[in-house]
């Protein structure tokens, strides 16, 4: 019985370590390249700082002093637009959610049960069927190549999902005390502001943490509706690649490094949260 | 569910009584002010242009060619697909690469789960970790994965399979392995999903058969073959569902990667829309392609439930 025992550890814990290495072997990559000269990468795959090759700061001096002009815009605009597009989707977001959780609706033949689902169901839909009309409607309204148009983008993929979670957590909180602050002469929107959202506090961090992370890595829509002003990081990272002068692998693993911080630290600082958001409704 | 619409007697006096008069507004309009504005944007930006896409499909619409009036033209559009081989293959290469990342990341996703479970140490640890890949941008991903890591030339892969004497492989350029690394890298970013759902499913699942099983002596390979196996099947088929689904709109990987090549044998639907579409101009094919990959996706789901309500029926 003891030996099975360490048999089911030593299997439990090579599982754990294979794919901790298997995810953590791409980090150690970039991290490394990032630190690597021109020359230690042109020579072949180089494997440890100080043994193989030597660090070198190239990319940090291209990124914060030669090119700080190219290098920076667009990460002011991930940051302008990621934040931008959460905040304004948790709040609409929100806002519906909370309407649907309290309230009973009756639209057509819609309850409040169904006007949920179809918010959600507007999340199946691929990117495909809506890069075609978003083209042309910027084209008209003069948004494409902006921040606005983005950020008002994002924050429409965003809200069917924040709806849909917030909607859940809502109903999850206790009514009485509404309907006791309402007694007491609080208006509706008093009841929202000063007791729904701070007891829904740790699902609204969730889902705008959430969101946040999906605009900021956002590709495909920021390819088809920016060329130069609101370029973002993802898709500054992208063109690093098609240089005229070939690739160069230490820029673009800096950039990428820079790209991936942020997220990861808010990410990891908010574990617990986002863990809720990803599986909610999913299983119950 | 409790509605607050609708207060009993005695309170909607009290509550009439309490409210300072000019600063309480409805409640009716409370009710549809909280809903509106999301319903708008929703409106004007998901389901319009979803229609939008579909109305394109049956026109001539073409971005380049200005001053001509765009007519309706029935389904000659839908007619071109039938016979045009560049779009069939880009559905063809989709269903590949869901096909090819759907088993690999359950099975992954399966494997690590379970020993997440029944880790006793670090879970905490582990747990962060395995969370990580969600949060890092796919284009930063496939360009570590797939341009770095997988270079033929410079690319630390080939580099240690010539140390230890094998050839190097072509990864990027031979059109099948360049299909095999981009479900790869899917495998790095995505499996980390199947690991959530999969442990909350783990989390949640009784007690009492496991005691039961360990009363009648069953090992712990009989236990997760006949209990945890089915009971995990309705988290499963959401988790599949909700995956692959996903996995059809597949972009960004192979536009960093391959750019859709070698040839075409990588190109997905949604890369080939923009190429269509947006890239070339010719919006009315390009939503015929965007309308293909829907009906595709339908289809997909279609399938898998048929497929799988007797397995959850059986399980309750």
């Amino acid at each position: 019985m003891q030996r099975r025992k360490t048999i089911k550890t030593v299997i439990v814990y090579t599982v754990l370590i294979w794919w901790t290495l298997m995810l953590a072997a791409p980090i150690y990559w970039l991290v490394i390249t990032a630190f690597k000269g021109p020359a230690s990468i042109n020579r072949g795959a180089t494997y440890l700082p100080f043994v193989d090759f030597q660090p070198e700061f190239s990319a940090w001096d291209y990124i914060f002093i030669s090119q700080r002009d190219k290098v920076i815009p667009p990460f002011v605009n991930s940051v302008v637009i990621s934040l931008g597009s959460a905040a304004l989707a948790v709040v609409i977001g929100s806002m519906a959610g909370y309407g649907l959780a309290r309230y009973s609706y009756r639209i057509g033949r819609m309850g409040n049960d169904s006007i949920a689902l179809s918010f959600l169901s507007q999340r199946m839909f691929p990117a495909a069927v809506l890069i075609i009309p978003f083209l042309l409607m910027y084209r008209d309204l003069g948004l494409l190549d902006t921040r606005q148009g983005l950020l008002l983008a994002y924050t429409a993929f965003a809200i069917p999902f924040v709806v849909w979670v917030m909607r859940d957590f809502f109903r999850g909180l206790p009514v009485e005390v509404e309907e006791c602050a309402l007694l007491d002469g609080c208006s509706r929107f008093g009841v929202l502001w000063r007791i729904a959202l701070p007891l829904a506090a740790p699902g609204l961090v969730a889902v705008f943490v959430l969101t946040m992370i999906g605009a900021w890595n956002e590709y495909l829509f920021a390819l088809v509706l920016s060329f130069s002003e609101s370029v973002t990081v993802p898709l500054f990272l992208q063109v690093q690649t098609s240089v005229l002068r070939g690739t160069e692998w230490w820029n673009m693993a800096a950039i990428a490094l820079l790209a991936v911080i942020p997220v990861v630290v808010a990410g990891l600082a908010l574990e617990r949260y986002i863990t809720r958001g990803l599986t909610f409704g999913a299983v119950k | 569910m409790v509605a607050l619409e609708k207060p009993s007697a005695p309170t909607q006096a009290r509550t009439a009584a309490a409210r300072q008069p000019g600063f309480s507004l409805p409640e009716v309009f409370w009710k549809w002010a909280l809903l509106l504005p999301a319903t708008l944007v929703v409106g004007a930006l998901l389901i319009f242009p979803i229609g939008f896409t579909l109305v394109m499909s049956f026109t001539d619409w073409h971005m380049f060619r200005h001053g001509e009036p765009v007519a309706f033209v029935g389904f000659e559009q839908w007619q071109r697909l039938l016979t045009d081989q560049f779009v069939w293959q880009t559905l063809r290469n989709t269903m590949v690469f869901v096909l090819g990342v759907l088993p690999l990341e359950y099975a992954v996703g399966l494997i690590v789960a379970l020993a997440l479970n029944n880790c006793t140490h670090g879970k905490k640890f582990f747990r962060i970790t395995f969370l990580m890949p969600l949060m890092i941008s796919p284009v930063a991903v496939s360009l570590v994965i797939g341009r770095m890591i997988f270079h033929e030339d410079i690319g630390p892969l080939n580099d240690i399979l010539v140390r230890v004497g094998v050839q190097p492989v072509h990864w990027l350029t031979d059109a099948k392995l360049a299909m095999l690394t981009l479900i790869i890298i899917d495998v790095w970013t995505a499996t980390s999903f199947m690991i959530l759902m999969l442990m909350a499913g783990l989390q949640s699942l009784p007690q009492e058969p496991y005691e039961a099983a360990v009363v009648d002596g069953a090992s712990e390979w009989q236990r997760f073959q006949y209990i945890t196996l089915p009971l995990l099947a309705p988290v499963t088929v959401t988790a599949l569902l909700i995956r692959g689904l996903d996995a059809f709109k597949v972009v960004d990987i192979i536009k960093v990667v391959t750019g859709g090549g070698p040839g075409q044998a990588t190109e997905s639907v949604t890369l080939a829309v923009y190429d269509l579409g947006v890239k070339g101009g010719d919006l009315a094919y390009g939503a015929v392609g965007a309308y293909s990959l829907l009906i595709m996706m339908m289809l997909f789901t279609v399938l898998v439930l048929t497929f799988t309500r007797q397995m959850v029926r059986g399980v309750s």
